[in-house]
């Protein structure tokens, strides 16, 4: 019999953890203000923090989207510092073809040429792309359709270019005959320009600029020995660097979207930091707040811990309290700190978009809360709340029940 | 040395408590030693400041002796690790103050239920027996009050209601009847023996009130820090002797004033 009790006092049960939680919690409902009061601190901390950051990273994706659209990082474009000594010609682009990495190559032509649709013409960039660099290219389509691959006397015009020959309405332009002036100085060519009509079969919006995209082909045909640019994406940006060497050894200049990217992240990284901390002056108060309250708790339920030992609470239950405490304080603050923070970029959002909405038609978005935000701002928090937890919760753990509960 | 036919629950043997206070030692209680029968109603009397309350807090297993054993059923209940000696409190020991202590924000069951908590019951579990304890105290109406809205009888009755929750082998209380009126501190008494009789659990009532002393089956008389184990057939003898001491310094102190 004394064996049997030996053994229960070995394998002896504990309290739930679900048991110290509860109790941990009506501990804070019990003081109603004061939790309200540890909370809210919280909730200004961590919303506050969370805004701006969310702020931060939104205006530099809105940034990066805007400067870099939908352009892939992926990508090299190749020109010629000097297209008489160095020519960006079918050889070179064979060339390039063969590096390693390489998955797709794209060429482009550009002239200055002057188009008309009946009598009086204006100038306009004209560009001869093939597929390749087409799909390379962030082409906003408004109507019609983009360049296909047997098109040959097709163009895609920019609204700007169209408004300039006189028609308004973009709707009415796919279909229209116009007439493309482009002069070309070619040592071997009998002509001296290129003069042609071309079928528009779909326009672009490029606001501020006067812009023709024609095939390639139309300049392969003419005789014009270099292309002024070639677009190669890359299987992975990691590759990036070497293969620009590699080209760029070759005497071409190349250029990268990265390259601005890594510009924007720069520039953006320090003023993130900057957000961070401001929002991190509200966190440190309400961290003061918590601990403040962790610590009057404490000194206020000397005598409960006293007893609670006193009926067989083991010392480390008592800290565990403490620390549940204080989880359950981050925790919830986090969440209302977070959902608050949320619905606040909610309506400064739309009111930013409706003030904008004059100037811009499309929508944009100058908040972001990326997953790893609110799970890092959690967990951030939730780990501060331990550590704050942690001197009242060891100074819980060394509670004598005699001293406490001593008659006085 | 055996245990009278297993009779003996608690074996003291040549205790001794000091305290540092400042650079001086200071001898709660001098080398004692006495044994409780189970099943018995024991009373621990004595004044104020005698060591009464150092003496029920090494029974009651939160106070470290310096020196000599404590046993409950043959087990040095200090030679337990602080969790299993936390866990030994839970299960076999039941207590009730004179002041009685609350955990504020938790209502009478769930008070009641603190000592089954830590014995890893749950929460159901726990309200269950519980409420079996409150009706024991004929306190059940009182579950979902808080403790401190309460009288004091009430309280002590539910602090007693807490006590035997866990179905303990003992139960120790300190002065409970300290703070009541006569009719309140008789019902305590009254559910004490009543416990002590009918479940056949030992008692351990530790007082300076001598009313109580014919109640003991066993007396342990202490006086500054001195233990004197005492059998039920001398208790009504050594009331005797206390009542005629106590009377002979009233006379002393009344004669006093006259001269003066």
């Amino acid at each position: 019999m004394r064996n049997q009790e030996d053994d229960t006092i070995k394998k002896r049960p504990k309290i739930h953890l679900n048991t110290l939680f509860y109790m941990a919690w009506r501990n804070l409902t019990s003081k109603k203000l004061r939790s309200f009061l540890t909370i809210a601190g919280i909730v200004v901390g961590i919303g506050s923090i969370a805004f701006l950051i969310s702020f931060g990273l939104g205006l530099q994706k809105l940034v990066t989207d805007n400067v870099i659209g939908d352009k892939s990082i992926k990508t090299i474009e190749i020109t010629s510092p000097n297209s008489k000594i160095i020519k960006l010609n079918d050889t070179a682009v064979n060339k390039i073809r063969r590096f390693p990495h390489i998955e797709k190559v794209g060429v482009e032509y550009s002239f200055p040429s002057s188009v008309a649709l009946k009598g009086g013409g204006i100038d306009s960039v004209i560009y001869g792309v093939d597929q390749t660099f087409q799909d390379l290219t962030t082409l906003n389509l408004l109507e019609g359709r983009l360049l296909q691959k047997n098109d040959n006397r097709s163009a895609l015009v920019s609204l700007s270019a169209l408004r300039g020959i006189g028609v308004t309405d973009p709707k009415k332009a796919v279909g229209q005959e116009i007439e493309i002036v482009v002069p070309l100085q070619l040592a071997d060519s009998e002509a001296d320009e290129l003069r042609d009509t071309f079928k528009v079969v779909g326009v672009i919006d490029s606001d501020q600029n006067n812009e023709i995209f024609v095939p390639s082909a139309v300049f392969d045909v003419a005789g014009v020995p270099t292309y002024k640019q070639v677009k190669v994406t890359i299987d992975d940006t990691s590759n990036i660097p070497t293969l620009r060497k590699q080209i760029e050894s070759n005497g071409f200049l190349t250029n990268s979207p990265i390259d601005t990217l890594e510009q924007i992240n720069q520039l953006f990284k320090f003023f993130n930091i900057i957000l961070a901390g401001f929002g991190g002056i509200g966190i440190i108060v309400a961290i003061l707040g918590m601990f403040n309250t962790l610590t009057i708790s404490l000194l206020e339920r000397t005598k409960e811990i006293g007893l609670m030992i006193t009926l067989g609470g083991r010392k480390r239950d008592m800290r565990r309290l403490f620390m549940i405490e204080a989880v359950l304080l981050s925790l919830i603050g986090v969440f209302i700190g977070m959902f608050g923070s949320f619905i606040a970029s909610r309506v400064i959002n739309e009111l930013v978009n409706q003030n904008a909405a004059q100037r811009v038609n499309e929508r944009f978005e100058i908040f972001s809360l990326p997953l790893w935000l609110i799970a890092a701002l959690t967990a951030f928090m939730l780990i501060v709340g331990l550590i704050v937890a942690y001197f009242p919760a060891r100074r819980a753990q060394k509670i004598s029940p005699i001293d406490a509960l001593r008659r006085e | 040395m055996q245990d009278e036919g297993g009779q003996i629950l608690i074996r003291v043997s040549n205790l001794e408590q000091s305290f540092k206070i400042g650079e001086e030692m200071l001898k709660v209680l001098h080398p004692s030693s006495f044994t409780i029968k189970k099943n018995s109603f024991n009373i621990i009397y004595g004044p104020s400041g005698s060591g009464k309350s150092t003496l029920l807090n090494v029974l009651s297993g939160i106070q470290v002796p310096s020196g000599g054993q404590v046993t409950y059923d043959g087990r040095d209940i200090y030679k337990y690790s602080a969790e299993q000696l936390a866990y030994f409190r839970a299960k076999s020991i039941g207590v009730v103050y004179q002041q009685n202590y609350w955990v504020n924000s938790l209502n009478v069951i769930e008070n009641v239920s603190i000592p089954l908590f830590f014995l890893g019951y749950n929460r159901a579990a726990a309200a269950k027996k519980a409420m079996d304890a409150l009706q024991r105290v004929d306190m059940a109406p009182f579950a979902k009050k808080s403790p401190l809205m309460l009288s004091g009888g009430e309280q002590q009755r539910i602090a007693m209601a807490r006590a035997i929750v866990n179905d303990p082998s003992v139960i120790i209380t300190d002065e409970p009847t300290g703070s009541l009126d006569s009719k309140n501190g008789d019902m305590i008494m009254a559910l004490l023996e009543s416990y002590q009789r009918d479940l056949n659990r030992t008692i351990i009532l530790v007082t300076h009130n001598m009313e109580y002393l014919p109640l003991a089956d066993q007396l342990v008389h202490i006086q500054d820090g001195q233990c004197q184990q005492m059998q039920s057939g001398d208790i009504s003898e050594t009331t005797e002797t206390l009542l005629n001491q106590m009377k002979a310094r009233i006379d002393h102190l009344a004669r006093k004033k006259q001269d003066a």
